[in-house]
């Protein structure tokens, strides 16, 4: 019995030595099946969520674009990748500078977020953003853009969005490149923009430097101002869009010091307009334990935005500087694999001055807190979170944010309800005139997914925006009768729906998009609203197609055509007798690009040449409001441009 | 609008192709069972085959009846599925489909005594009596949670291997 007993036990034991190899090998099986190129971009942490979790579950409505993307449409600038996202469209605000609409809604000032490597580029006068010729899109390795609500993380430039641009020098490059852009209208060079840049990555020390510099026009086309004040001006002779960017990084263990300095120039027919901004950002972070991690931060910001010169009188005509000191801290709790908690507090300091006068204008004191919670549960994800944020001259703005998201296999949702603000900003509350207060915003939005195949996912969501005590910008005048206000008014908002489309196969890949807006019928600001329709806000898109495609002929050879097809807009194009704005129908246009690009033409090489508007339609930029006395004709659209692109990469041996 | 609304419909169309997609593998669950079997030993099981029942439905049972007639340390193995509690019999493992984890307590008092090794395809499951539960991690690799408690009762010895690779064990 005993040596029954042994034997048995001899050949369990010695079975299980056998064996032992066998499940050590299973550890790390893949509980989902293999990642198509396509679930490999879906599937990455979205670092501007701050959430561990991956595109589709994400408490936000994601657009990701990769610099494969970019590398292979040849987008020009920013402008041309934006207008690639459902929902985004340029539109002019003052003297040619170009801002952002989304959703059908103006949202240049204070209402997108638009940060790179981290740093914020809305300014601190106003918080607009002004893009064209600006950001180095050859640089860029990914752009993540929330597509909604951002301000219980973000605070209170990112009521409707934010746009969180990552450049390769600080993500993936260990090594040099070198890049150029060139673009050529029929009768004018349309930019010429080149850049370096230069990383190491080390396990306990990183550095990474970039300098990017352009020069380039708003238009080569003929421009009549809306009050034939002018002769008609040629604007490849009377514009400029010139840009520049040096970014500076380091990183040893915990501590990561980042600087840049950015300098944008641009002009109408008139005047020239610059934004100067200069940033240091020191952060440390620090692990507590396996499950806590503080960063504390030091942000310094010095800028000169909207420095506008009108060459015929002396001087500067508006030169103010504006500085902000800011101190946070950031704390992470892993409570356990379902739970994260993001805690933080912060303070910053805001302060104008005006430089013509070297008079101070104005200090603002900011304090926030905020906190989110993230729950994983096997039936959905559920975040709450809040932002708190005050400051000495307006009452105090509480934002809460609610969502649930879940993937179930092929499917995903995504329920969101956020508050969002816009907190009034230095220039607001200077030239205020109605009692500078938060705006503020709810938001929902719905999402639902499907994956068809690992290859091909299909989004659908909607969304419905109500914004009360709107912040409105009003102008009349010019020279020295140049006047100039903020006022709140009751509302304003918009709902629609988007559609995302994407497939991504071995030789191509490609992204429908749709996307509609609609005006709220209760909308308060007058300087919105078009004779023609309520369902449209000046200058605004009700409908948006786009259509991106890639086809790799050869491994290293792709051609890249792309559509945008743009529904009716209206817009302020002309003057009655009173000599007042008045709007007329925009047409509908269709603009196509076709982009050549071949990578390691020589091992490390890359040579691009494309076609941008293709068709000439050279749809105009209008502004997006009623500028009144001030107001300004749609900056006709440039027209068909030839783009060469070129690059060329050395890596660092590991 | 009429263009768009063509262009739309026509891209949907010429891409719609059914594949599956990529979703949670349930080759690698229906692997770990098999090798839970074969690293665990029931108390006077020399002879006879090794019986793995599904409750419920779940794409697990697919891949497992790959596995049907296959030996496992010496016994053929046999798969099948049932739908009902009153259907279990007395299997080696029962495998319980996630549709059907809201049925713990009634399948503990089923198969109570009984040395049948219950698996939880749902996380979690093995705080409330099943012997193994499934977890995805992090890193979405799929390991196992074990109730050790609960397989000594009904006699269930598993090798120190299978034990020490649990991502918990109570």
């Amino acid at each position: 019995m005993l040596k029954k007993f042994a034997r048995t036990l001899l050949f369990f034991l010695s079975y299980f030595a056998i064996n032992a190899q066998d499940l050590d090998s299973l550890l790390n099986l893949n509980a989902f099946t293999e990642e198509s190129d396509l679930q490999k971009i879906l599937n990455k942490n979205v670092a501007v969520s701050t959430q561990k979790l991956a595109t589709r579950e994400t408490p936000s409505i994601i657009s990701i674009i990769t610099a494969e993307e970019i590398r292979n449409s040849g987008a020009r600038d920013i402008t041309d990748i934006l207008r690639m996202v459902p929902g985004f469209d340029v539109l002019q605000d003052l003297q040619f500078v170009m801002g952002i609409g989304l959703r059908g809604s103006w949202a240049n000032e204070g209402k997108v977020l638009v940060m790179m490597d981290g740093q914020p580029f809305n300014e601190l006068l106003y918080q607009s953003v002004a893009i064209g010729n600006r950001f180095p899109v050859d640089a860029i390795e990914r752009i993540e853009i929330i597509r909604g609500p951002g301000s219980a993380v973000y605070g209170g430039s990112a009521e409707y969005g934010v746009i969180n641009i990552i450049t390769k020098a600080t993500e993936s490059l260990n090594g040099v490149v070198v890049y150029g852009t060139a673009g050529f209208h029929a009768d004018a060079v349309g930019r010429t923009n080149g850049g370096v840049m230069a990383a190491s990555k080390g396990e306990k020390f990183s550095w990474d430097f970039s300098l990017f510099k352009g020069k380039g026009i708003v238009s080569d086309q003929k421009y009549q101002d809306l009050f034939q004040a002018s002769d008609v001006q040629d604007l490849s002779k009377t514009t400029h869009s010139d840009p520049m960017n040096i970014n500076l990084g380091l990183r040893c263990k915990g501590l990561s010091i980042r600087t840049m300095y950015d300098q944008f120039e641009t002009s109408d027919p008139s005047s020239n307009v610059s934004f100067e901004n200069y940033y240091l950002d020191v952060q440390y972070k620090l692990k507590l334990s396996q499950k806590i991690k503080l960063t504390p931060r030091l942000q310094y910001m010095r800028q000169v935005p909207w420095r506008y010169d009108y060459p015929d009188t002396p001087g500067p005509d508006f030169d103010v500087k504006a500085v902000r000191t800011l101190g946070q801290l950031d704390g992470e709790i892993d409570v356990n694999r379902k739970i994260n908690i993001n805690v933080g507090a912060l303070y910053f300091k805001d302060q104008s001055t005006d430089r013509l006068t070297d008079e101070a204008m104005l200090t603002l004191n900011n304090f926030a807190v905020y906190a989110q919670a993230l729950f994983k549960h096997r039936l959905a994800n559920a975040t709450i979170g809040f932002r708190f944020e005050k400051n000495n001259r307006y009452n105090g703005a509480f934002v809460p944010r609610l969502a649930l998201t879940k993937k179930i296999e092929n499917l995903h949702f995504k329920i969101l309800y956020s508050k969002s603000f816009r907190s009034p900003s230095l220039q607001n509350i200077q030239l205020d005139t109605t009692g500078a207060k938060p705006e503020k915003s709810n938001v929902f939005e719905f999402e639902l997914g499907y994956q068809f195949t690992p290859k091909m996912l299909l989004a659908v969501n909607t969304f419905y925006i109500s914004t009360n005590d709107i912040i409105i910008y009003g102008s009349k005048g010019e020279g020295d009768t140049f006047k100039e206000w903020y006022e709140s008014s009751s509302k304003s908002g918009s709902q629609g729906v988007e559609v995302v489309y994407s497939i991504r196969k071995k030789k191509w890949y490609g992204q429908l998009t749709y996307s509609y807006s609609q005006a709220i019928k209760d909308n308060s600001v007058g300087n919105y609203v078009v004779s023609q329709t309520r369902k449209q806000y000046a200058g605004m898109l009700a409908h948006k197609v786009t259509l991106n495609t890639n086809f790799y002929l050869t491994p290293k050879f792709s051609v890249n055509p792309t559509f945008i097809l743009g529904g009716k807009r209206y817009a302020f194009t002309e003057i009655d007798v009173d000599d007042k704005p008045v709007s007329t129908e925009l047409d509908p246009y269709v603009l196509c690009n076709v982009f050549f690009n071949y990578n390691d033409l020589l091992p490390g090489l890359t040579l691009g040449a494309g076609v941008y508007d293709l068709f000439n339609e050279r749809p105009g930029i209008p502004q997006a409001y009623n500028g009144g006395e001030g107001a300004y004709a749609p900056i006709p659209g440039r027209s068909r441009e030839y783009v060469v692109k070129l690059s060329y990469q050395i890596n660092f041996k590991k | 609008m009429n263009q768009i609304k063509i262009i739309v419909i026509a891209w949907i169309c010429m891409l719609s192709v059914s594949v599956t997609a990529q979703t949670t593998n349930y080759q690698v669950y229906a692997l770990l069972v098999v090798n839970i079997a074969r690293h665990s030993a029931w108390p006077g099981s020399t002879t006879g085959d090794m019986e793995i029942t599904v409750l419920g439905k779940s794409k697990v049972y697919d891949e497992l009846l790959k596995q049907n007639g296959k030996s496992v340390n010496g016994h053929t193995l046999k798969v099948k599925q049932v739908e009902s509690i009153t259907d279990i019999g007395q299997p080696n493992i029962l495998y319980i489909a996630d549709g059907k984890s809201g049925l713990i307590e009634k399948i503990l008092e089923a198969t109570e005594g009984k040395p049948v090794m219950v698996i939880g395809e749902r996380e979690g499951l093995f705080k409330k009596g099943a012997g193994f539960s499934f977890v995805v991690l992090e890193n979405n690799t799929l390991r196992y949670d074990i109730n050790n408690t609960e397989l000594e009762k009904r006699q269930i010895k598993l090798s120190k291997n299978l034990s020490s690779l649990a991502n918990l064990t109570i």
